[in-house]
């Protein structure tokens, strides 16, 4: 283990001259960027709901989760050759859970056992747009806006650390856990959307792709040990003070960079910072976690929000025809996914709770869309079909599965932060098309939702380039009646 | 803990004293019931509701309106009033009672205005025509016209004269603007003993004429402006392509900025990547659909106009009309559009037209490659000042830190300085639209070479006050060839296939493109089919006899698997990689009359495997006769091996030269070195330019560089953040990247010779800074290196001296 770096106390004394700075917050950063958004509510003193949660964990099934072989299960109908897609709904039967009569489907058996902690959203739609491409649908449901738009969206996690800034002064307001960016397909697209946009890079996401190096991300480099990282901070001080010219450069461009300077020093060295260290939990309570990437990532999550983070997103991770994103061998892959997610998400849930975090904690489960045996988009669609095998029968094991984007109802949970609990919300059809058939939720909705739980409105709006861009389209988004009250 | 009764009871409490939105609420309230009679030129009862200031005025019958106090504002009592001789509007429809709530709650929330609304007209119009100021005589001998202008106007208004920067300060300032790097020590020393009064436009001068470098630096500000990049979003499935080539060509010829935009408006098939835009599979709002895309990017460019408010709606903060954005749209659509309001069609058919006809018009009747075409003359006529108001204003706030109009990209509004604005426009106008002459002309400027403005957090309450040039934030280019630069870890080369030579009339038509005509080689007793021993190694020469002096010659080598290479007994450079092809110069090795080119090639492995050299010159001789050399039957190949110099019979080794015995070689066929194969064809596409160091701004955008603000260039980037964000500072404290450049930097400065810590101190603080250290500085930063110069400590200096503000920092 890494001998711990000293904690403030201990920091230099230029620092300490600076810390008023701070108080100044990361908001106070981006005020004399002339043309920076200026958030409308400063001048029409929009008051904010009271917040339910203090803290929200996104768990991003990305690929398109099949909401009929997870969270809504249907008519199953086990595999035979030469079975006819028409009779295939769910390919899991489904599992009773700790609500009476709610049942999701076999796989999951762990997560069957919390469901009476949080509510169950039936019927989350998104609309056609015409072709489906995951990313496209993950940059609205992330931005809560159809792209292209004209301005730089800004990640559902920038908006909370741009409205609510940290929890804690030390940790990044925004992680985003599990998602490579560089060397996979579509990775320029995810990024478009992995971003603060507009609102700048102070309130960007923290990435941590790799849950098990995440320690190293908040470490002195490879190769630079304590002692010499903490020497050079110090020297570094000592040179911008000894530095003739500090008259010569503006007072405020100095210090807006040396306080970023400071900041970034206060996370390498302060305690929080155990807690991007997973390997520090038992070893029984790694093995619980550890499903793979995903549920390591679980983890982190946990830790992070215990020490103060503000929203953590969590993925599988998008990889265009890997995990959820099933073209073929449905049936097979979304078992694997069940595995690695069903242990991690029931532990982090029963976690949470038994540290006193689940009311204050808004945990959602969600993804682009759903899947279907049959239809591509929604019924009408003109999306292109994608499935590998459009014969209409199965002939292999292989063909077993819900390889179609389906994009007329999914579902959505979501756990503490005030949400009611063992609750169900809307529904879908059972017979196809399994759309949503009652209280449809749009993504504006869903949004409202997660931000009235944050205590942020959904009229919320920032001034960019001489318009207001709200946190939901309109500023009319409204939030679903889940919640406890 | 106290918690809401009830979710709804407190969702409704927060719905009721939701802000109202002027631009979208109240807006639509008052041009319906009231602006008719209210605005513009229409002022019934003196009462003029357009702009704030007018209707806080009030009319002949008083105040109508007290922000924050619905009660007390008549406005509201009018629209209620059911008395005809008060009641308002006093016929046709009334407003509904929604309606009133809205404005009730708009006043009672103080009644915001979005600044600078007018109804009719703007409160400012800007001059669309050129205009010729007058100069103000000339103060203190400062006869630039710039400093005329400003001279005058701190005259006017009782301000100091900004102090002069000190040569240091100028000469850093200068290369970063101008070429985007650093001065190194021997530049800084070198200007600094110039003792010419001139030296500092001389160096303007000398700087643009450093065209490579120029089109480097300023391939950041136009892939930006033109949201081009060499990888990104749509790319993916041809939605999107590249300009890169037809940009790098037009800057290194430094082509004339009206040309420039005639060939991205009315496109070629190099240059319509911009014009294209993103094309998005599947459904998009009707406001971004790629010909809308076309009416923003081409209004916000080369316009400075906002046209993304007028793509779904008529403007609620400009002039700008939904049908001006379609109209745009339809010069540039091959098919008739409708105007579609809010996505929901309006069943109006848009109309080809552009935003100034009083410049002239686009004819609709026309086909769409002739309407493209008469739109880019409109869009650079003589008569447009707004285009060339428009980038003297970027150009202006690339060097200066802050727009003449700010931001730059708003320029309906009102410029700090007209004249001074005008004045720079008539220079780009003057000098034929030449970019570089304006440049020039800002940087020799005193204004450009006054000392840095003091920039407190409330510069700007009270609006802006010109004290001098603002300081700017290094650009991630800038900051990364800058480490690069001062590190010696600049790449070797760079993925982009741009012509990074100066530019003959020959190639800025066209950019040369060189066949490969190199065949692998190798001694010909592998005609029968022997595989080369590992470790064999052979030597390979080709005799050339030249007619003239040489003009300019690169050639590109390879060898598997290393070689070293030799020409008239000097020794020009070796590789160890076959699938990295090297490059050289050969213009100065390559003599008038008889050469001897000599290769000793090594072959690699654990045992017997293919070997095979690979080698082209292109020879340009004076008078312009090509010569090729490429390795093929005529090279000859002996076991032999030459001395340092790659010569066979030299001093005592003559009497062993007749044991020399150059034989036939045989050529090697086999795919195995196709990828090396290509690439040296594209080194040499780049006439020898390829053995450049890299650039930042040529490479794909990376870790390092997004950490440092190189923006995802999905839409158009005009002005880059000038803060350094909490993260940032993360990944430059701790990110792997830049503590490997780092690490690799110590490394190689350690290989070097310095008298003493101090000294190496005085280097690295004059390169990265263009000063001396001051005495404290020296102390300490010596003692972080150490009496030993450890590898260590050179490594932490450097990350210090890099993240002082005053490095990441142009001022």
């Amino acid at each position: 283990m890494n001998s711990p770096l000293p904690l403030d106390p201990s920091l230099p004394e230029p620092l300490a001259r600076r810390e008023f700075l701070r108080m100044l917050g990361a908001a106070g950063a981006a005020t004399l960027s002339m043309g920076a958004p200026r958030l409308l509510a400063e001048e029409t003193k929009l008051v904010q709901p009271t917040a339910t949660a203090d803290a929200c964990i996104l768990i991003w099934l990305a690929g398109g989760m099949a909401a009929p072989e997870t969270f809504d299960p249907k008519r199953y109908a086990p595999y035979e050759k030469g079975l006819s897609y028409d009779r295939v709904l769910s390919t899991f039967p489904a599992i009773p859970t700790s609500v009476d009569g709610v049942r999701i489907c076999e796989g999951l058996e762990n997560i069957a056992q919390v469901m009476d902690r949080g509510t169950l959203i039936r019927s989350a739609v998104q609309p056609d747009l015409g072709s489906i491409l995951h990313s496209r649908h993950q940059f609205h449901w992330h931005t809560g806006y159809v792209p292209p738009q004209t301005v730089a969206c800004p990640h559902i996690g920038a908006w909370m650390a741009r409205v609510l800034g940290p929890r804690n002064p030390v940790m990044p307001a925004f992680i985003n856990v599990g998602q490579r960016l560089e060397g996979i397909g579509e990775s320029e697209e995810l990024k478009a959307f992995t971003t603060a946009g507009f609102f700048g890079g102070e309130y960007g996401p923290m990435n941590l792709p790799f849950p098990e190096e995440a320690a190293a991300a908040v470490r002195p480099p490879k190769g630079m040990d304590v002692g010499r990282f903490v020497n050079r901070d110090r020297e570094f001080r000592r040179l911008v003070d000894a530095t003739p010219s500090r008259d010569l450069l503006s007072d405020y461009q100095h210090e807006s960079m040396l306080r970023s300077m400071d900041n970034a020093y206060r996370l390498l060295s302060a305690k929080e910072r155990a807690a991007f260290d997973i390997s520090l939990e038992t070893p029984e309570v790694q093995k619980e976690y550890d499903t793979g990437r995903f549920g390591r990532g679980c983890l982190l999550a946990r830790r992070l929000v215990e020490n103060g983070a503000r929203f953590v997103e969590v993925t599988t991770e998008y990889v265009p025809f890997f995990q959820w994103d099933t073209h073929g061998k449905g049936h097979e892959t979304v078992a694997k996914m069940h595995a690695e997610i069903d242990r991690p998400i029931a532990r982090l849930i029963r976690d949470l709770e038994q540290r006193g975090l689940l009311d204050r904690t808004l945990v959602v489960i969600a993804s682009e869309f759903s899947r279907d045996a049959m239809i591509e988009g929604r019924p009408g669609s003109k999306a292109k079909d994608q499935a590998f095998n459009k014969s209409g029968v199965m002939t292999s094991p292989d063909h077993y599965g819900l390889h179609r984007h389906f994009t007329g109802g999914t579902s959505v949970v979501m756990f503490g932060g005030g949400v009611k609990k063992g609750h169900v919300y809307g529904a879908t059809a059972d017979e196809r098309p399994l759309v949503a058939i009652k209280d449809p939720v749009s993504i504006s909705d869903m949004h409202a939702t997660i931000f009235r739980a944050m205590g942020i409105s959904p009229k919320t709006a920032f001034d960019i380039e001489g318009r207001p861009f709200y946190a939901t389209v309109d500023g009319k988004g409204v939030p679903i009646p889940i919640f406890r009250g | 803990m106290r918690r809401p009764l009830l979710a709804g009871l407190l969702l409704t409490s927060s719905l009721g004293a939701a802000p109202v939105d002027f631009a979208h609420e109240v807006v639509p309230i008052l041009r319906k019931h009231c602006v008719e009679c209210h605005a513009g030129d229409k002022k019934k009862g003196s009462l003029s509701m357009n702009t704030r200031g007018s209707l806080l005025e009030g009319g002949e019958n008083g105040v109508v309106l007290v922000p924050g106090q619905a009660a007390k504002s008549k406005l509201i009592e009018s629209v209620l009033s059911a008395d005809p001789d008060v009641r308002m509007p006093p016929k046709g429809e009334r407003l509904t009672s929604a309606e009133v709530a809205t404005l009730r709650a708009w006043i009672d929330q103080g009644a915001t205005w979005t600044e600078g609304f007018a109804f009719k007209k703007p409160a400012y119009e800007p001059p669309l025509r050129p205009r010729q100021p007058a100069l103000p005589v000339a103060r203190d001998g400062r006869t630039h016209p710039i400093d005329r202008v400003l001279d005058g106007w701190l005259t006017e208004k009782g301000a100091p004269t900004p102090p002069v920067a000190d040569d240091a300060t100028f000469q850093r300032r200068v290369m970063l603007d101008l070429v985007g790097l650093l001065p190194s020590a021997e530049e800084a020393q070198a200007f600094a003993a110039d003792r010419r009064p001139d030296k500092r436009a001389a160096l303007v001068r000398a700087l643009l004429a450093r065209d490579v470098d120029y089109a480097d630096h300023w391939m950041v500000f136009w892939n930006d402006l033109l949201r081009n990049d060499y990888a990104g979003t749509g790319y993916i499935d041809g939605g999107r392509k590249q300009i890169t080539s037809w940009l790098y060509v037009s800057l290194l010829a430094n082509k004339p900025y009206d040309q420039f935009t005639r060939e991205l408006v009315a496109p070629s098939a190099d240059s319509e990547g911009f014009a294209k835009g993103i094309i998005w599979r599947g459904a998009v709002s009707a406001g971004q659909v790629p010909e809308l895309q076309f009416s923003q990017s081409v209004s916000q460019t080369f316009l400075g106009i906002n046209m993304k408010c007028a793509s779904c709606h008529d403007s609620f903060t400009d002039r700008w009309k939904l049908r001006d954005a379609y109209g745009l749209a339809a010069i540039y659509s091959d098919h008739p559009m409708e105007l579609v309001r809010c996505d929901i069609p309006t069943g109006k058919p848009a109309v080809a037209a552009w935003l100034y006809p009083e410049l002239g018009q686009v004819d609709p009747s026309k086909p769409r490659e002739e309407r493209l075409a008469q739109l880019a003359a409109l869009i650079t006529h003589p008569e447009n000042g707004r285009f060339q108001r428009t980038i003297v204003n970027r150009l202006w706030h690339r060097l200066m830190g802050r727009g003449v109009v700010h931001p730059v990209d708003a320029m309906q509004t009102q410029p700090w300085n007209q004249d001074l604005l005008d004045v720079l426009a008539n220079r780009l106008v003057e000098s034929k639209y030449d970019l570089k002459a304006v440049l020039e002309f800002i940087a020799t400027s005193q204004a450009y070479q006054s000392r840095a403005e003091i920039l407190a957090r409330d510069a700007e309450d009270k609006g802006y006050v010109y004290r001098g040039p603002r300081a700017k934030r290094l650009t991630a280019e800038q900051f990364v060839d800058a480490v690069w630069r001062l590190t010696g870890t600049t790449p070797a080369k760079i993925e982009l296939k741009v012509p990074r030579a100066a530019p003959t009339a020959a190639s800025v038509k066209k950019p040369v493109v060189e066949p490969l005509l190199a065949a692998g080689i190798w001694s010909g007793d592998v005609a029968g089919g022997r595989l080369p021993e590992a470790g064999e190694t052979r030597s390979f020469r080709r005799q050339l006899v030249l007619d003239a002096e040489v003009d300019v010659a690169a050639c590109v080598v390879t060898c598997d698997n290393g070689f070293e290479l030799y020409v008239n007994g000097k020794k020009l450079g070796a590789g160890d990689n076959w699938a990295d092809p090297k490059s050289f110069d050969l213009g100065s090795a390559l003599i008038k009359g008889a050469n001897q080119i000599v290769v000793v090639g090594h072959n690699a492995g654990q045992k017997p495997n293919v070997a095979a050299l690979f080698f082209q010159a292109n020879i340009e001789l004076k008078g312009g006769a090509r010569v090729k050399v490429a390795t093929d039957a005529s090279w000859e190949a002996t076991a032999s091996l030459p001395n340092a110099k790659g010569v066979f019979a030299a001093g005592k080794a003559k009497a062993k030269a007749a044991e020399v015995v150059w034989q036939p070689v045989a050529i090697v066929k086999g795919d195995a070195w196709r990828k090396a194969e290509a690439r040296m064809a594209e080194m040499l596409a780049g006439a020898g330019a390829s053995s450049l160091p890299a650039r930042a701004s040529l490479v794909k955008s990376d870790l390092l560089q997004r950490a440092l603000g190189r923006p995802n260039r999905e839409q158009i980037v005009s002005m880059r953040p000038n803060e350094l964000s909490t993260l940032e500072a993360i990944d430059l404290s701790n990110g792997q990247a830049l503590t490997n450049l780092l690490s690799a930097g110590a490394a190689k400065l350690k290989q070097k010779t310095w008298a003493s810590p101090e000294a190496f101190v005085r280097w690295l603080y004059l390169s990265a800074l263009s000063r001396e250290p001051s005495a404290a500085e020296l102390k300490v930063a010596a003692g972080m290196v150490g009496a030993d110069l450890s590898e260590q400590g050179i490594a932490d200096l450097l990350w210090a001296v890099c993240m002082l503000p005053e490095f990441q920092t142009i001022r």
